[in-house]
């Protein structure tokens, strides 16, 4: 090994253990129940709640897929700090509404809500299938990312798999025991490490080897003046059109997406989540280094094969070993926390709305959780090792999967009128539409983002059905407490 | 939807969907560069500076945020 790789090598590992010593050092002298481990005990203040969130933005795709779509695409790639600016009015305008809904009746998922609105622990579980569908692909896809990052960080002394492995038993040692709080305080020295290494390459590295940013644009309007607006070189479609719809669907989607609402559900009170969602836009400032750090990689490593990886190959040909440690860290730590939410989230919503069917017993719905969140980490562990193309080709159907269960979160909460069969009938019919065009290719379909076609016709449906055969009380004592309602057998979705 | 009346500031929130939907066909392009940067970047760039100070000022003179009380639901 040379000295640059044992040095980053190193630090690497100090990083890791560090890690697992943050996790679980951080619910030290806590409880540990339930409602501490799924939602902190509903505490949060801005910080965390800001880094739990912030969390779910950067991720491991931040190193990876933007600088990779700014290589390869250029322009089109933008749309990841315009959708975060429209997502955050949406998150200003219903995400409160929602964490009071949870907080007064002690939900702790998306299908914890929809199984207590719907008074049906069966729509529940199906919406808790749906979502794990969803999120599974992203566990894999950060497994798979912080193998890249640690194998290229390493010099290429860490092995693709060794590093899968040790994304999964860092994120299941301390997510296991310490819940969203741990995920929390990881994320606090992941931003911290976050904002250093980025700001650092943001001023450095176009400056050493372009001479500024005018420079660096310069060379390209020369040469490469595709990449500088929509639809960019060579993408598949991503013109205005589909810029546009993606900004306005990806925006109401963040108020629903699980492990979102997981993050913003530990918050102590509605403001917390009203200041973040102003603060948190600011974020994309990091964003966008990335983005411009992978048009400079097109001059610096032109011609890469795995266009992923532009630009941590310009890290490890430019800077010192222990710098590279450093950005492995603060890379791999992105995706340890994502992995760890959506790990979590996945198992709250099993071990309550599909083991527990709504059955009100604290203590055994966390042991359930538990281990179905060691199993959703295994299932994407297993899927990195063998199978590392199928899982992920069910990705570009998350967030437009996601989205069809805006209305019935968020309209459901709205409008007491919406009935169990209306709200059912707009997600079927969504997701009928937007499945097989984003799987066969067909998204975005002339144009547009499948996911917002989708979603139309989701609310089109949803609508008609809930008025066409109204429930025969909507009005007045169908809306029962909690309490009363873990009583009924479970099975009412008719 | 009564839970959204009555607060007007909550207006400021359609600035990001006029800078990053509405504007989007219209700024489009390289020229004018401003800065050395192509001006579908520069537009970029502003609206992530503009968008928060946005949603900011939606808070300002919002009562519920006044208040710290989330918004009530059509149903419980």
């Amino acid at each position: 090994m040379s000295t640059d790789a044992t040095v980053a090598v190193a630090i690497f590992a100090v990083g890791m253990v560090g890690t697992i010593a943050l996790g679980i050092l951080a619910v030290r002298g806590r409880d540990t129940d339930l409602a501490e481990w799924s939602v902190g005990s509903r505490t949060f203040g801005v910080l965390l709640t800001w880094v739990l969130l912030a969390g779910e933005n950067y991720t491991s795709f931040s190193y990876l897929g933007a600088s990779g779509w700014a290589y390869g695409y250029g322009a089109p790639i933008l749309y990841l700090v315009g959708y975060m600016a429209t997502g955050y009015c949406m998150v200003y305008l219903f995400c409160p509404m929602i964490w009071g809904y949870a907080k007064r009746h002690g939900l702790i998922s998306v299908s914890d809500i929809i199984a207590h609105r719907f008074r049906s622990p069966a729509f529940g579980a199906l919406v808790a299938i749906v979502a794990t569908i969803a999120l599974l692909p992203y566990i894999q896809l950060q497994i798979q990312g912080m193998g890249l990052v640690v194998s290229a960080i390493s010099y290429g002394h860490i092995g693709l798999k060794t590093a899968f492995v040790i994304g999964f038993v860092v994120t299941v040692g301390f997510v296991l025991i310490s819940g969203l709080r741990g995920s929390a305080w990881v994320s606090v020295l992941k931003d911290a490490l976050v904002i250093l290494t980025i700001l650092f390459l943001a001023l450095y590295l176009p400056l050493h080897l372009f001479g500024g940013y005018g420079e660096l644009f310069s060379r390209i309007r020369e040469t490469k003046a595709q990449w500088l607006t929509l639809p960019g070189h060579d993408s598949p479609g991503l013109g205005v059109g589909w810029f546009m719809s993606t900004c306005v669907l990806n925006a109401v989607t963040f108020t629903v997406f699980p492990s979102f609402v997981a993050g913003y559900l530990g918050s102590k009170d509605a403001n917390t989540i009203r200041r973040n969602s102003a603060f948190l836009p600011m974020y994309s400032l990091l964003l966008l280094v990335p983005m411009m750090l992978g048009l400079a990689a097109l001059f610096v490593v032109p011609k890469l094969e795995t266009s992923d990886l532009a630009l941590l190959t310009m890290v490890t040909r430019e800077l010192p070993g222990w710098l590279v440690g450093l950005v492995g860290v603060a890379g791999a730590l992105s995706a340890i926390v994502p992995m760890a939410v959506f790990m979590l989230c996945i198992g709250t919503m099993w071990g309550k709305s599909v083991l527990g069917l709504g059955r009100d017993d604290p203590a055994r719905t966390k042991r359930m959780s538990q281990l179905v969140v060691f199993v959703s980490g295994l299932v994407a562990l297993a899927g990195a090792l063998a199978l590392p193309n199928a899982l992920v080709r069910l990705s570009v159907l998350s967030y437009e999967g996601i989205a069809q269960l805006v209305p019935a979160v968020v309209g459901g909460l709205l409008w007491r009128r919406m009935t169990t069969a209306g709200a059912l009938a707009g997600i079927v019919v969504g997701e009928a539409i937007v499945v097989p065009l984003a799987l066969g290719g067909h998204d975005p379909l002339l144009g547009i983002n499948a996911g917002l076609i989708g979603l139309l016709a989701n609310v089109l449906v949803n609508v008609a059905v809930s008025r066409a055969w109204p429930a025969a009380d909507a009005g007045g004592g169908r809306f029962r407490r909690s309490a009363e309602v873990r009583h009924e057998p479970a099975g009412t979705l008719q | 939807m009564s839970r959204y009346r009555h607060r007007r500031t909550l207006l400021w929130l359609l600035v990001p969907y006029l800078l990053f939907v509405v504007a989007i066909p219209f700024v489009n392009r390289i020229d004018p560069v401003v800065l050395g940067l192509p001006f579908l970047f520069v537009w970029v760039l502003i609206g992530v500076l503009v968008s928060p100070a946005a949603i900011w000022l939606a808070s300002r003179g919002d009562p519920l945020f006044a208040a710290n009380e989330p918004e009530a639901t059509d149903v419980d």
